[in-house]
């Protein structure tokens, strides 16, 4: 009886201490996706005319950043707006480094981080190591100093190439504009990227910390089971630069998506358990014995931005939207041409009066939610975009739009517990989105930033708006 | 002997599952995100109210209420020395979103400025839409039970416009720190007394930041007051928010902007006043309620990070150029007079260290023997270009332009700051980064970077952190990287 008595108290002690949020003020150690250091970064949406001169065309660029003092690998992957992952490369960072990467270099020149004149560009590990004195917590490590670094990273990091070859990048060009590439189980008539953005590359970018400097992409088993690290080290910002003085003269800049492996650390391959109930890569790894091998926290579904749409002297808004991929990888002919048009499960846009309005639904009297919009794994719209509900009548010129980006789930993700509209014991999870708002006006004013977000990753996907209140995450 | 073995079984496996994180719950960590919250905070602001509105500076912020219950946002305006010299009340029917451009404060005197005279301002007593859904529809806009039960009258009509004394006092007190008349308790100081007595900094543009709470009713008591803790501040993540820096030039206009920052309550919700348990070590208003009768954590807020890691380009007239927002944490608490403000105006930074784009790193002038030297002191709110070798290390040789900081903000502690205990009940000292029983917490800030380019290429981030506000504070000197976390 005392023994029961105490392990009661054991156990209620416990349970009331647990209760007192927050669970945790650790570092690394919750579902919210922060501005910290990262093991993985997205850039969610870029885009390139690489037919124009650099003096105008537009063009995306981003910098990655190692915090510690250990060297780093980055890899790059290049995705096209229907998920498919066309380009890898890699990027040494000694301790303490910083590379920026203009995208414009890489389609227009084929060039990945070009050198000083005369020199081939590219990262490496031969890069030399300065001796910083003081203070001494600033001096990077030896460029061998990663404990975590697989024995092949000395030979496969020592000349990161700078240069793409010539039918490479006709094919990265072709690919991330019309989504036509070469490849045989992905012919012309089963594309990889769509065609509806004209001359300009549009894709999204993923990089990730890894332990050496192969090509290989998500898309492969290596690459969690050999490569993917788990160190929350890197730091990373982004800026679209429009230098076109016809069309206007701006940028806009933002933090890259932060996403962390939680727990941290371990070498590659190492299969921890993780309480993230799926993870960023969660498409990836249906072939793992553990989906959540590669920890990366998961994104949110449902976003809340801002907008303004003031006519031709004002501020007007654009969303960036950034959307997990529908389909499982292993099939390229159906896999990609399925994150063509991915199903939005909500969208609602109030104006400054909280007067609400709907996509009108083709015969359908009266406002109504229109159940399938549709919208690929990364775009860039205007507010005034069919697939957006329509402005109120009021004449307000702003308000906010409640976007749950949440596609109702894909056989091809893990379900550890029903996302799909509440928490019961069956449905597939929600899927996962993010939204950057780019407000501009005039040509010169140009402002960028995150939408917020619902709740985390991890909080249940919402229900549909005719059924439930809009809000914040429970 | 058996229970022991029981016991240490149990220890056994719940060490076995605690795996991380250990929690996947909303609004149950102290990481800043970017997500509804309680209290939002425009880092720093800057309006030039001389000029017409064609050409002037400005700042404008959008308050969101993302809940269907009305909110009341209650914004405090603070110098760059942290008095609170403006607070004014922003009533949002269910999803309403608001904005406010500071130079209509600043200079037309007129808050939310309406559609024509008489009708500024925001009240209860607005229209609620009907909505073709219910999940889309507004309650009605005394539906919130956390209201106070004057919110009804108080709120009615906010004012939109007040009076021209007043703005010329704000005027006044946001460029140069001195008031014009005795209004605010503090009567303008003698001509020749320097920085005694004044309330902020001297600058020709209107400069300070702003604080966005959630709050029970619609009052004009500041978070500088005890009052303001245990009757108006409420808990609930409902807000979310924007801002916009507009430089208007003519033809090579720009503008920057970003998210403010989302501070949320945890844990969320409960009536004002009220006294509920966190985990949190400190908050963020934690300097603010040493005088309460027993809880310093009453507020429930999130508290900010210390050490930042800013990207930095300064690439000449052609090229790029950053400068940084820095917003930091106050020294004073709710008990601070006149004459004790100029303490804000240069609060101590613990240690900055330059990197360039090939890694090498300096630091203030040559090497030291014993202890490192420190950068300039800072007042709460600057905006500052890192190219200023005062304030950042010098460049280093190599001819870089590029590169980053790293920046550990912390003050070095205040007395106006808590002490807290860290779960499970190890006394902690922020201070130092050592776990005994003394010692002074680290303090809070927040960076933005901002870029710019001849002749309107223009962005701003938020600067990375290198931990979330309960990360231990760095020690001046150790190796710079990420705040540690439970699995090194």
């Amino acid at each position: 009886m005392k023994i029961l008595t105490f392990v009661l108290l054991l156990l209620l002690t416990g349970t009331a201490s647990a209760a007192t949020p927050p669970s945790t003020i650790a570092n690394d150690d919750s579902c919210d996706v922060a501005l910290l250091p990262a093991a993985t970064l997205l850039l969610p949406y870029f885009e390139v005319d690489f037919l124009s001169p650099s003096t105008t065309a537009y063009t995306t660029l981003f910098t990655v950043q190692n915090t510690t003092a250990q060297p780093q690998i980055a890899r790059v992957t290049l995705w096209t707006d229907w998920a498919y992952p066309m380009l890898t490369f890699n990027i040494f960072l000694t301790g303490y480094d910083i590379q920026s990467i203009n995208l414009w270099d890489v389609f227009a020149r084929g060039v990945i981080a070009p050198g000083a004149p005369g020199q081939p560009g590219g990262t490496s590990n031969r890069t030399a190591v300065p001796q910083n004195f003081w203070p001494p917590g600033a001096q990077p490590l030896q460029n061998d100093q990663n404990p975590h670094f697989l024995a092949d990273a000395a030979t496969t990091c020592a000349s990161n190439p700078g240069p793409i070859d010539a039918a490479l990048l006709a094919e990265l060009r072709s690919a991330f504009t019309t989504g036509n590439i070469s490849r045989p189980d992905c012919m012309v008539a089963n594309k990889v990227g769509s065609n509806n953005h004209g001359a300009n590359a549009v894709g999204y970018a993923t990089i990730d910390v890894v332990a050496n400097c192969n090509a290989n992409s998500p898309l492969s088993a290596f690459y969690f089971d050999r490569e993917l690290l788990f160190d929350n080290v890197l730091l990373g910002d982004a800026q679209h630069l429009s230098p076109n003085s016809v069309t206007g003269n701006y940028a806009g800049g933002n933090p890259l998506v932060h996403i962390r492996a939680v727990p941290e650390g371990g070498a590659a391959g190492s299969v921890v358990a993780t309480d993230l109930p799926y993870t960023f890569y969660d498409l990836y790894t249906t072939g793992a014995a553990v989906r959540t091998q590669d920890r990366r926290q998961p994104l949110p579904s449902a976003f809340m931005t801002h907008f303004i749409e003031g006519g031709t002297a004002a501020f007007n808004t654009k969303l960036q939207i950034w959307r997990e991929a529908l389909a499982a990888p292993t099939s390229c002919p159906i896999a990609y041409s399925s994150n063509a048009s991915v199903e939005i499960a909500d969208e609602v846009r109030f104006d400054e009066h909280e007067n609400a309005t709907y996509v009108p639904c083709a015969g359908i009297v009266g406002e109504h939610p229109c159940p399938n919009p549709l919208l690929a794994s990364t775009s860039s719209h205007p507010m005034t975009y069919e697939l957006f509900p329509p402005a109120a009548t009021s004449g307000d010129i702003a308000g906010w739009i409640y976007l749950n980006l949440n596609n109702r789930g894909s056989s091809a993700y893990s379900s550890t517990r029903n996302y799909g509209f509440g928490s019961t014991v069956v449905g597939r999870r929600q899927s996962q989105g993010w939204v950057v708002t780019s407000m501009f006006a005039e040509g010169r004013f140009a402002v960028e930033m995150d939408a917020p977000a619902v709740g985390n990753g991890c909080s249940p996907a919402p229900d549909l708006s005719t059924r439930a209140a809009i809000g914040p995450a429970p | 002997m058996r229970v022991s073995a029981f016991l240490l079984a149990f220890l056994f496996t719940t060490s076995i599952f605690a795996a991380n994180p250990t929690t996947t719950s909303n609004d149950d960590s102290c990481d800043i995100a970017v997500q509804p919250a309680a209290t939002l905070l425009l880092p720093y602001f800057e309006v030039d109210f001389k000029s017409p509105q064609s050409t002037a500076v400005t700042t404008l912020f959008t308050v969101t209420n993302v809940s269907n219950q009305p909110q009341i946002a209650h914004v405090t305006l603070w110098t760059d020395w942290g008095f609170p010299a403006l607070t004014f009340s922003i009533f949002l029917t269910g999803y309403d979103v608001q904005g406010i451009n500071l130079y209509d404060v600043f200079a037309r005197a007129i808050i939310a400025p309406g559609s024509g005279p008489g009708v500024s301002g925001t009240s209860i007593t607005t229209t609620v839409p009907v909505n073709p859904t219910s999940g889309s529809q507004p309650g009605s806009n005394t539906s919130n039970p956390r209201f106070l039960s004057n919110a009804a009258t108080v709120c009615a009509n906010l004012p939109g416009v007040f009076t021209p004394s007043l703005m010329v006092d704000l005027q006044q007190i946001f460029t140069t720190g001195i008031p014009v008349d005795n209004a605010y308790g503090c009567p303008p100081p003698p001509p020749g007394t320097g920085a005694a007595d004044r309330l902020g900094g001297v600058h020709s543009n209107a400069i300070g930041y702003a604080t966005i709470d959630v709050a029970a009713t619609c009052s004009v008591s500041t978070p500088a007051q005890s009052a303001y803790y245990t009757g108006v501040l409420l808990y609930d993540n409902v807000l979310t928010g924007d801002y916009q820096q507009i430089v208007p030039r003519s033809d090579k206009s720009y503008a920057q902007g970003g998210p403010l920052v989302h501070i949320r309550a945890i844990p969320e919700g409960g009536a004002a006043g009220s006294l509920v348990a966190t985990n949190l070590p400190y908050t963020f208003y934690d300097r603010y309620t040493a005088g309460l009768p027993s809880n310093r954590n009453i507020d429930r807020r999130q508290p900010l990070p210390s050490a930042f890691a800013p990207r930095f380009i300064n690439g000449g007239p052609n090229g790029f150029n950053t400068s940084l927002k820095i917003w930091r944490e106050g020294i004073l608490g709710s008990d601070a007079v006149c004459k004790d403000f100029v303490r804000n105006s240069a609060v101590p930074v613990v240690e900055a260290v330059r990197f360039d784009e090939h890694e090498n790193a300096t630091i203030f002038v040559p090497p030291p023997i014993l202890a490192p030297p420190q950068p300039l002191p800072t007042p709460l709110t600057m905006s500052v270009s890192t190219a200023n070798t005062s304030f950042f290390p010098p460049f280093t040789a190599s001819g870089d332009v590029g590169g980053w900081l790293y920046l550990n903000l912390n003050n070095g502690g205040s007395n106006a700051y808590s002490v807290s205990i860290v779960p499970p009940g190890i006394p902690r000292d922020f201070r130092t980064n050592t776990s005994t029983t003394t010692g002074l917490r680290q303090s809070q800030n927040w960076v933005i970077t901002s870029m710019f380019a001849e002749p309107t290429y223009a962005t701003e981030a938020t600067a990375l952190a290198l931990g979330n506000g309960c990360s231990p504070s760095p020690k001046a000197g150790a190796q710079i990287a990420p705040a540690p976390n439970p699995n090194p």
